[in-house]
């Protein structure tokens, strides 16, 4: 056995230039299937960063029924103890109170619809990071009475720092909210989207816009380890009172996010699927003019007494080295080339960016580094190569010697 | 049998209609103009909003001329107090003190409740419509609260811009008070009822002081309007009823 590889390796290298040849075909698929993924599940990661990490989170709390109507009726009374139970729960890191609703934003002559978002300054800086991505001005603080303004609404407004916003909408229970503040900071938002209609506020000063005093519409939760949400989010109604709350992870709060990641993966995977064919017929082709290139060699070797199990055990031997070293230098080749991708996104420009606009996503494509798609990619590419080798092992076992002899 | 029921249905039809179909559109014009006063009329109102959960209180004071000028100014809670509402023919305005703004309800707010009840500002706005845009018809008669009262079908125009189908009114044969309407949609489908109760003499008139309005389709919502004092044909003149005035008037 030893001896079989030991002459299969020195075999490979007896014919430096075919081996690379293959040894490329290999290469060129594993490592192209390796940047793809990395692409496709880096864009999944970076589309649901954008909105769960982002704004809406992993796991949100509201009163029954306020998902379907999202009014100011639907709000239930700040409470502490829930607050320091729900925060007691090992996965979760953080746990937000918000007033969202809506309003029409006015200066002078320009109105646009827009979310009002009441915030905690201090524990938002958890999850929006609202403080991270200002532009100019200050942020909230406990006391501040002024909004901040998501930096394209500011744009469309024509606000800048100091200046009145006017608000109106129609608060708790029917009552009209309508007031005037100062801008006091801008901010960008990561997601377009967000970006073009977001007014923050301090929890308070929201609580009085709309005359819901000491109430919430939401409660939200984000986690430490993503992975173990469906282990979390079972804890969570054994501490809330029965019927009188709903609770909802990032997907039932994001289907359509869920349904554009599922139908794209699906457009991946045909990608993929292409791909794989691709370069599947590529070595095949390759391995076939291996062998055929050899036959004469084999016929000789077979004259002279090898037997031909021997023979195809050995040249199996030599496809399975040129298809390990193939994926083998695929996986270290591709790394620098993911972790650039990583870190340095590629950022799309013009018609194509505006499409990724449209869906409220920055127009970037980044790639991730885990090992999450390397096993799986380098054994499905190993699993191509394999069926690619059993036509070339049966044309030795199969072997007629006289006439290979003499062709 | 079935003959004669049609024959009898028939001769009733053509019988009301004959002779009743002017005295339909008089009788709707006598009712409008005892709520409205025939030329002016002042009020202070409290609006009740029920909902299943909850409920709150409004006051306002209303003025109006004719068919075309009112002016409604809140008065309480305290939040919303100061706001005006001014209606000048088929136009509204909203002032908000807290904004110091002046808006102009587009129509796409016109469907929508006025000050969260179920009055929706279409409503108000057109609230005088019911003698112009709509023809009348006596239908019937049945006794609502104790008052004998004509049943009148109020079926819009062609070209009229209202938004019901079809309106039912209870209008009383004596002091022709509405005491009952129905306000059906295009489909014919109820809409909402609005019913009248508390008959009291009020600057001299017999007029109905609770008014409620129940929407069909949502359970357990009802808007109550109590008319706490009124006064009729006070002369206001015409330019009470301007935007400067909106942000004067207390």
């Amino acid at each position: 056995m030893k001896e079989h590889l030991r002459l299969a390796w020195r075999n490979i290298w007896r014919n430096k230039r075919r081996t690379i040849i293959t040894i490329a075909s290999v290469f060129f698929a594993m490592f192209f299937a390796l940047i793809m993924r990395a692409l496709q599940v880096g864009s999944y990661g970076h589309m649901t960063k954008g909105i769960v990490e982002a704004f809406t989170g992993f796991i949100q709390i509201h009163k029954n029924g306020y998902w379907d109507d999202k009014t100011l009726d639907f709000t239930f009374e700040y409470n502490d103890q829930l607050i320091k139970k729900l925060e007691n729960i090992e996965n979760v890191s953080a746990v937000i109170p918000r007033l969202e609703s809506f309003a029409l934003a006015s200066t002078g002559e320009q109105t646009k619809g827009i979310i009002v978002v009441g915030i905690d300054p201090e524990k938002e800086k958890e999850m929006t990071h609202p403080d991270r991505n200002l532009k100019e001005g200050a942020y909230l603080t406990d006391e501040s009475t002024g909004v901040l303004v998501s930096q394209r609404l500011a744009e469309f407004l024509e606000l800048r720092l100091h200046d009145t916003i006017t608000l109106l909408s129609q608060g708790y229970h029917g009552t009209t909210a309508a007031n005037i503040y100062p801008v006091t900071g801008i901010v960008k938002m990561p997601n377009p989207e967000m970006d073009r209609r977001l007014v923050f506020m301090n929890l308070k000063t929201a609580q009085n816009f709309y005359g819901a005093y000491d109430m919430l519409t939401s409660l939200i939760i984000n986690l430490h380890d993503q992975d173990l949400l469906s282990h979390t989010i079972k804890e969570i109604p054994g501490l809330l009172n029965g019927e009188e709350y709903e609770v909802m992870d990032w997907k039932e709060l994001n289907p359509e996010l869920v349904q554009q990641i599922q139908s794209d993966q699906y457009g991946g995977f045909i990608m993929l699927g292409v791909l794989y064919l691709i370069v599947g017929f590529g070595v095949l082709g390759t391995l076939i003019m291996m062998t055929t290139e050899r036959k004469r060699e084999f016929a000789v070797m077979v004259s002279i007494g090898m037997q031909k199990k021997r023979l195809g055990l050995i040249l199996f031997f030599e496809m399975i080295f040129m298809g390990l070293i193939g994926i083998i230098t695929a996986i270290i080749g591709s790394l620098p080339v993911i972790s650039i991708l990583a870190k340095y996104p590629i950022r799309f420009k013009g018609e194509f960016a505006e499409i990724f606009e449209q869906y409220g996503f920055d127009p970037i494509m980044p790639a991730v580094l885990d090992n999450s798609y390397f096993i799986g990619q380098s054994i499905i590419v190993f699993v191509i190569f394999f069926l690619s080798i059993i036509y070339p092992t049966l044309t030795v076992l199969k072997l007629n010697e006289t006439k290979a002899l003499r062709a | 049998m079935k003959l004669k029921f049609h024959i009898s249905g028939f001769l009733l039809l053509f019988g009301i209609y004959g002779s009743n179909s002017q005295d339909a559109t008089e009788i709707i014009k006598k009712a409008d103009d005892k709520m409205q006063g025939e030329e002016t009329s002042y009020s202070t109102m409290t609006m009740k909003i029920i909902r299943p959960t909850w409920e709150r209180d409004i006051t306002f004071k209303s003025w109006t001329k004719g068919r075309d000028y009112s002016l409604a100014l809140v008065t309480s809670p305290p939040r919303e107090s100061g706001q005006t509402f001014l209606k000048r023919e088929n136009e509204m305005w909203n002032w908000n003190p807290t904004i110091n703004r002046l808006i102009k309800l587009p129509p796409s707010m016109m469907s929508q409740g006025w000050m969260g009840s179920d009055f929706t500002n279409d409503d108000l706005l057109k609230e005088s419509s019911i003698v112009v845009d709509y023809t009348h018809k006596i239908t019937g008669s049945e006794t609502v609260d104790g008052w004998n009262c004509y049943i009148i079908d109020l079926i819009p125009h062609e070209d009229a811009a209202v938004v019901w189908g079809k309106i039912i009114k209870w209008i009383s044969k004596e002091e022709y008070l509405q005491l009952k309407s129905e306000y059906y949609d295009e489909d014919h489908y109820l809409v909402k009822t609005e019913t009248a109760y508390d008959v009291k003499t009020m600057d001299g008139r017999l007029i109905p002081t609770r008014f409620e309005l129940v929407p069909e389709e949502e359970e357990g919502h009802k808007t109550v309007v109590i008319l706490d004092e009124v006064l009729f044909n006070k002369p206001i003149d015409d330019g009470f009823f301007s935007q400067q005035n909106m942000k004067r008037v207390r």
